[in-house]
């Protein structure tokens, strides 16, 4: 049973990253392409959303930094726009850096709604800068130059880069998860004034996981702007990519190193088979799907798929003992 | 002199929760904090652990200026404490719980898992260890908030009511357990309620009443002492209440 419960998730990661090559269909290669993207913000949501507690909603400021990152270097110097992720990161640790220490001073519901007021405003910004495109956004390269433009006709190049990217990311997770940080961030998430008590730095912690949370969300956002090509402010700082973070997160189990891929394995196929099938229209049925999920996890189960899982499991090992 | 608190002063607009309270601990001391509800004995912790600023008055501990620094900084510098209703760290085990305070000292996890263990042992809490800690009760989360603070090794233990809420057979293993903390070389100032247990416990207690420490001695000298039973229940005003 142990042996089964330490090798499931591998299992899962094989499988996963095999099943889009066994596949023709280009539908679901670059469905399989956009989950895995979308665990990895989720995941990277998850440092300091899930492990620390701090539930924040303004994600969207990372994700967008690093979309108009490489797409910017792409515009303005030719450079191909993967150049640019190493130019977001960098901006999303300054930004890291002036947003966190004032907002950290906020508690429970009010550093949410902190996050969500300073994305808001980040979004504005965006809509009124005329250098980064204003409302109109940037463009990628319409054809490519040079294989470094990352330019294909077909989603499993991407699918490889993301999932590589993924791992990297649950591997540095999972070592953090382990070592005193690990420990540290989650004491603060369940009691941050007896944290300090025992001697935990508090805000000092909650800022490193801010650090490595924004770096890989600006990341994602570098990748997403590589692959789809273009940016604009509600497609880089809109609500709705910081709500799609925690909703997947949620789903999964926040707090646990595979719920957000988890949730984004359900969730994202979900929305793009609703925009599949509604066409244009249908673009908001996948957000009251949301609705309806973020009203089950509240009531029934406040640890996402995670929590279910573990109660099942613990079951069987009761009737295995 | 382990800790001096002098002229410590806590108001909250015009009301004075602390008012002009000093304290003095030499190292080894096991000293009691009596005082009716109300009387300020846990805001004054909360000056001493730096979880509240004092508006006035210095704390001095192991030599240096605490007065302002952080909570985590009095920890580092050898102080804990428990608080009136434990906070625990609900999603982890008992063991992981007690971890978060040995990584302070030990941050390798194997050692400060085997110092929980030592301490859950010491606590009475080894069985438990693997258990999620929110199945722990009232007296098994006193027990762990204890095993926590002694994880980040102190100097001084302030424990903030740790005997309230107990069944008297359960009084009887935490007065045991204290008195164990206190041969391992740890300094304790404990607030507590009940009488009894202060006259077991303690050579020396302060009495508190409106913010102000109105009498000091032994438990015997302290109990005797008409302004402390004034406090407690009221002046005599021709019939008695």
């Amino acid at each position: 049973m142990i042996s089964f419960r330490r090798a499931w998730p591998a299992m899962l990661l094989v499988i996963l990253a095999a099943a889009p090559f066994a596949t023709g269909n280009p539908f679901y290669q670059r469905v399989a392409a956009l989950v895995v993207l979308a665990a990895i913000s989720a995941s990277a949501w998850n440092v300091i959303g899930g492990y620390a507690g701090q539930i924040s909603f303004g994600h969207s400021i990372y994700f967008g930094i690093g979309a108009y990152a490489s797409l910017l270097v792409f515009s303005k110097f030719g450079l191909p726009p993967i150049a640019g992720a190493p130019f977001g990161v960098l901006a999303s640790f300054v930004v890291s850096l002036i947003v966190g220490p004032p907002t950290f001073r906020l508690r429970g519901h009010y550093f949410s709604m902190g996050t969500f007021a300073i994305a808001a405003l980040a979004q504005i910004l965006m809509l009124n800068w005329k250098f980064a495109g204003g409302a109109i956004g940037v463009m990628g390269p319409a054809t490519p130059r040079s294989l470094a433009d990352l330019l294909f006709r077909n989603s499993l190049p991407y699918y490889a880069i993301f999932l590589a990217v993924l791992i990297l990311l649950l591997a540095l997770t999972h070592l953090m998860q382990r070592s005193r940080m690990g420990f540290y961030l989650r004491a603060i998430g369940s009691g941050e004034r007896a944290a300090e008590s025992l001697g935990v730095p508090v805000q000092r912690y909650k800022l490193y996981a801010l650090l490595i949370s924004g770096a890989f969300t600006a990341l994602a956002g570098s990748l997403y702007a590589v692959m789809i090509g273009f940016i604009d402010p509600a497609s880089g700082f809109g609500v709705l990519i910081s709500v799609n973070m925690v909703v997947i997160a949620a789903l999964g189990g926040v707090g646990t190193l595979f719920g957000p891929l988890a949730g984004a394995i359900i969730l994202v196929p979900l929305q793009e088979a609703t925009n599949a099938l509604l066409g244009g229209g249908g673009t908001g049925a996948a957000y009251i799907a949301y609705g309806l999920i973020i009203m089950l996890i509240a009531r029934f189960s406040p640890g996402g798929l995670a929590e279910i899982w573990r109660l099942v499991f613990r079951k069987e090992r009761g009737r295995a003992a | 002199m382990l800790l001096e608190a002098k002229g410590i002063v806590k108001a909250f607009g015009s009301f004075r929760a602390v008012d002009q309270a000093d304290l003095v601990v030499a190292e080894n001391e096991l000293i009691g904090l009596i005082g009716p509800n109300g009387a300020g004995k846990s805001t004054f912790f909360n000056c001493l652990a730096g979880d509240t600023r004092p508006t006035a008055g210095t704390v001095r501990f192991r030599g240096m200026e605490m007065t302002g620094l952080s909570p985590d900084r009095h920890a580092r510098r050898g102080l804990a404490r428990t608080f009136q209703v434990p906070i625990v760290f609900a999603g982890m085990t008992v063991r992981e719980n007690v971890m978060v305070g040995a990584l302070l000292r030990h941050p390798h996890r194997r050692i400060a898992a085997a110092k929980a263990d030592e301490l859950l042992a010491f606590a009475g809490l080894a069985e438990r260890a693997e258990m999620p800690v929110t199945a722990l009760g009232t007296s098994g989360r006193k027990r762990l908030e204890i095993a926590r603070a002694l994880a980040t090794e102190p100097k001084l233990l302030l424990l903030d009511e740790a005997l309230a809420g107990l069944t008297s057979s359960e009084v009887e293993a935490a007065i045991a357990l204290v008195e164990r903390i206190h041969a391992r070389g740890v300094t304790l100032i404990v607030v507590e309620h009940i009488m009894e247990v202060i006259h077991r416990l303690t050579r020396r207690v302060l009495v508190f009443h409106q913010g102000r420490v109105i009498a000091e001695g032994t438990p015997a000298e302290v109990t005797a002492d008409p302004t402390v039973i004034s406090a407690y229940l009221g002046r005599r005003r021709g019939r008695s209440a």
